[in-house]
């Protein structure tokens, strides 16, 4: 079947309303405008079509601004200064930090770091909810005259020759056996003269391109998943401000991980739980161990009478400077999370992506006027980078995340080494593994083959802890159930011959949305089920699964969690 | 206070949340002392006006045109900002349907006021009208009251008050008046089409009084009849959690829960559903809730009136075999 699409054409296509996408959307709408004004232009009178913010579009797979955004989220203001100068007058900043600790827990106990240690400082930065720091920019972009279109995502890109001309967007009103329904509509082809990347973490557009033009740097990008709740806790448990990161249990020593608790106002907290995805007991379940972590006396006092209000996870990329794609190529630029603009050893990247988002601006501004969107020019985009201070963070953790990849104890030594030499540390540039490497197979750990094993999942008391399914439900996730799966399984053999017996489906684990479960078949065979519904987007099958087999798609646009107030 | 109503008919029929939210404006009105309009608009639509009529109402306003005969935003708009003009209400209460998500905060933009959307209740603070909408899911609620001059506009969610309620005319009937509007057809922007339905013959299970619900626990589409000769013997419609409809054992519309239909039947029978939240939130509202499963530590039975510890195998076929023998 030949598809007939709808094409539309803009200057600049941004793929992903996320704090790096909306910036470059708002910067370059605010330098168009004053070269506008400066030069008095408009179509008319300068001869030829002046550039305009109306042709600057921005997609959005969520059902609005903001649906899909997580963070943590500490943030240090310091980007979105440049971008909105009044910014404290009108950005929905929640809170500033007032004070911050951090902690090691043992089983039942926790110790105080004496002195917090430089990475835990936050002076200065802010509490925010990055869902409505979000929302609040997609105000500004779009009265900035830029088109947002969101429930629409980017399926697959429009290669040209050696660079991208574009996106298709994705088919809506197929039915779950890829057939048209009713209200089918086909994906629009949107052609740009430069199309941004700015699609997150293991972005799908980022992930077929880095591949099929070799952008991939010395280093895999390496990955954590971060499980979170938001909590509303009875008054006086914890000051607006405060924010405590912790280290320890229940991550084992030779895990990298940690907590953390920011108090928001309104007796409001975020609670959650990182965890590389680089663990070696293809058994082990971030999800469970999260809820475990709740149960710590340092938390359970904080959160007993506290009531969940939302939940949801998503993967973070924190490989740092060395593991940063080529992030320019003929037409296209990548940014954000998605060209791994994230400090790997704070785990801040909001204000590096706000950052990377207008230095794109900047690049595209000066492409668009030369009227050459090349891979040349467009290598003006890294040049910036190296200029400003994203080079300056990321250049003193470059070795940071890679030191702690035989544990935590190595791992602290050599960063401490890498602090006092400015990031070279021992080996400079240091090397890791792709994460989902680390998986020990099934025999190695000590579990018995577990063929037709009933796992034992994590209940859950209801007050204080929770099943993954009681969880998803407060993710607000939600999908048009009668469309094509959007995991893609190249191979279910490999999930019911090989990897059963290899590393026993860790799928089933590692999903913090409950979407794969080993059910069986008529016959009594292991099959892998796919509760496609469930997704939160945040990306860990196509990260973590041992045979990288799994292809996360976007899904029917609209589709996917709500991260109100996360 | 008066207090209009906008009521919803498509294609000679009523959206049923229109006389839910009649049934709030009464209990508001009887709260405030006010009055209540209700607008129907249309082509043709006396025979609605005349049926609203007979509730106890102060007026009907019946809005009709050629250019309304089939509903599109700026119809709808224009037409009832007119209505606004001449009727001159305080609160505007809509029912929250699909259409009514469209137009309604469209009208309130173009008259340059806001609306609190989807509400699920109401309670008087002092003289103020505070409106209760959910969060997060109805994990929490919020109120919500409105600011500045009148008109204000809200609407209800359905299922948020029971149209059974509805108090009927206690003189007979209330008086209908036209209220003529001015519309040309460029004013329209969008053409509708000619309508269609996405899923072929679905079926309404919100309008079932009895719902036989089926899970995980049947085990396998051959034990399903089993369950379908209990629902034909207790005259109610078949429905399912996610697992089964996933499945394909019984077809998507059948799917009770956050992803499927809401329901609040008279009596709802579940069989073999353990009670994840997602299938709770689509039936919790049902009058009397019958839980037969296996695990008696299922939250299901947090819910039930009534729950039987057991095996759904041993007790569909002894129950369909009793009702068929009460019958005879």
């Amino acid at each position: 079947m030949t598809v007939q699409r709808e094409q539309l054409e803009a200057d600049v296509l941004i793929v992903g309303a996320g704090p790096a996408g909306l910036s470059c959307a708002l910067h370059l709408a605010n330098l168009i405008k004053k070269h506008n004004e400066a030069i008095g232009a408009t179509a008319a009178n300068s001869g030829g079509p002046a550039l305009s913010a109306e042709n600057i579009y921005v997609l959005e797979k969520g059902r609005e601004v903001g649906a899909h955004q997580l963070s943590g989220a500490i943030m240090n203001p310091k980007a979105l200064a440049e971008l909105v100068p009044d910014y404290k007058n009108s950005a929905p900043l929640d809170t500033p930090v007032t004070d911050d600790a951090a902690l090691f827990f043992t089983q039942g106990s926790s110790m105080r770091f004496p002195l917090t240690p430089p990475p835990f400082k936050n002076k200065g930065n802010y509490v925010v909810s990055l869902n409505k720091l979000v929302k609040w920019m997609g105000g500004l972009v779009e009265a900035a005259g830029v088109n947002l279109f969101t429930q629409f995502g980017g399926a697959s890109l429009i290669y040209d020759g050696d660079g991208i001309a574009g996106v298709i967007t994705e088919d809506k009103g197929l039915d779950k056996y890829g057939k048209p329904k009713d209200n089918y509509t086909p994906g629009y082809e949107l052609r740009a003269k430069v199309t941004v990347l700015a699609e997150g973490t293991r972005g799908s557009l980022t992930k077929q391109l880095v591949e099929k033009k070799n952008l991939a740097n010395i280093n895999p990008q390496a990955y954590g998943l971060g499980i979170k709740e938001l909590w509303d806790v009875q008054p006086g448990r914890m000051e607006p401000g405060f924010v405590a990161h912790t280290l320890g249990w229940p991550i084992s020593t030779d895990m990298y991980g940690g907590g953390w608790v920011y108090g928001l106002s309104n007796n409001r907290l975020s609670i959650g739980l990182v965890i590389a995805l680089e663990y070696g007991d293809p058994t082990f379940d971030p999800h469970a161990a999260f809820q475990q972590w709740k149960t710590h006396p340092y938390l359970k006092k904080i959160l007993d009478g506290g009531k969940l209000v939302r939940y949801g996870a998503k993967s973070l990329p924190y490989g740092g400077w060395y593991a940063m794609p080529r992030n320019y190529l003929d037409g296209g630029l990548i940014i954000g999370d998605s060209g791994s603009f994230l400090d790997s050893q704070r785990l801040k990247g909001i204000h590096l992506a706000i950052k990377s988002g207008m230095l794109a601006a900047e690049t595209i501004f000066e492409a668009l006027q030369a009227g050459d969107t090349s891979a040349k020019t467009l290598s003006a985009f890294p040049k910036k980078v190296e200029h400003s201070y994203i080079k300056k963070e990321l250049w003193q953790v470059r070795n940071f995340h890679q030191a702690f990849q035989h544990g935590l104890i190595p791992g602290l030594f050599q960063s401490g080494l890498q602090f006092i030499s400015g990031g070279r540390g021992l080996i400079d540039p240091m090397r890791n593994h792709a994460g989902h490497q680390a998986y020990k197979k099934l025999s190695e750990v000590g579990h018995a083959r577990p063929h037709h094993r009933e796992p034992e999942r994590f209940k859950g008391d209801g007050k204080l802890t929770f099943d993954r399914l009681t969880d998803v439900y407060h993710s607000g996730t939600r999908h048009e159930e009668d469309q094509p799966c959007h995991l893609i399984v190249r191979d279910l053999n490999v999930c019911v011959t090989k990897c059963v017996v290899e590393y026993g489906n860790p799928c089933q684990y590692f999903c913090p949305a409950a979407v794969y479960e080993m059910a069986q078949d008529a016959v009594g065979n292991p099959k892998l089920k796919i509760n496609a519904a469930n997704c939160v987007h945040c990306k860990t099958c196509d990260i973590a699964d041992p045979y990288q087999i799994i292809d996360w798609v976007v899904p029917e646009g609209g589709g996917g969690p709500n991260y109100e107030g996360m | 206070m008066k207090i209009l109503v906008i009521t919803e008919q498509r294609q000679g029929k009523w959206n049923n949340t229109s006389f839910e939210t009649l049934a709030a404006a009464q209990q508001i009105a009887a709260d405030t002392g006010s009055a209540i309009s209700a607008a129907v608009l249309g082509k043709g639509v006396a025979n609605f006006a005349d049926e609203l009529a007979s509730k106890n109402i102060a007026e009907v306003l019946l809005v009709e045109h050629d250019l309304l005969g089939a509903y599109t935003p700026d119809g709808y708009c224009l037409a009832l900002s007119q209505v606004m003009e001449s009727a001159k209400p305080d609160l505007v209460l809509f029912p929250h349907t699909y259409q009514v998500r469209d137009f309604a905060p469209k009208l309130a933009a173009m008259l340059g006021k806001g609306m609190i959307a989807d509400c699920v209740g109401f309670h008087k603070e002092g003289d103020k009208l505070v409106f209760v909408r959910q969060m997060f899911q109805g994990k929490t609620v919020a109120d919500v009251t409105f600011q500045g001059p009148a008109p204000w506009f809200a609407s209800f969610q359905s299922g948020a008050f029971r149209a059974d309620l509805l108090a009927a005319h206690s003189a007979g009937k209330a008086p209908v008046n036209k209220i003529s509007v001015q519309l040309k057809p460029e004013q329209i922007r969008t053409k509708p089409l000619e309508l269609f339905k996405e899923v072929k013959s679905a079926v309404d299970l919100t309008q079932a009084p009895i719902i036989i619900s089926v899970g995980r626990g049947i085990k396998a589409p051959e034990n399903i009849p089993q369950a379908e000769a209990l629902a034909k013997a207790m005259g109610g419609e078949m429905a399912a959690s996610r697992p089964i409809c996933d499945e394909g054992w019984l077809p998507m519309e059948r799917q009770i829960g956050s992803s499927g239909q809401t329901v609040a039947p008279k009596l709802y029978l579940a069989l073999g559903i353990s009670g994840a939240i997602q299938h709770v939130v689509g039936m919790k509202g049902a009058r009397t809730i019958v839980a037969i499963n296996k695990d008696q530590n299922a939250p299901i039975f947090e819910i039930a009136d009534y729950g039987i510890v057991g095996d759904i195998f041993e007790i569909m076929p002894a129950l369909t075999a009793a009702l068929e023998k009460a019958k005879t």
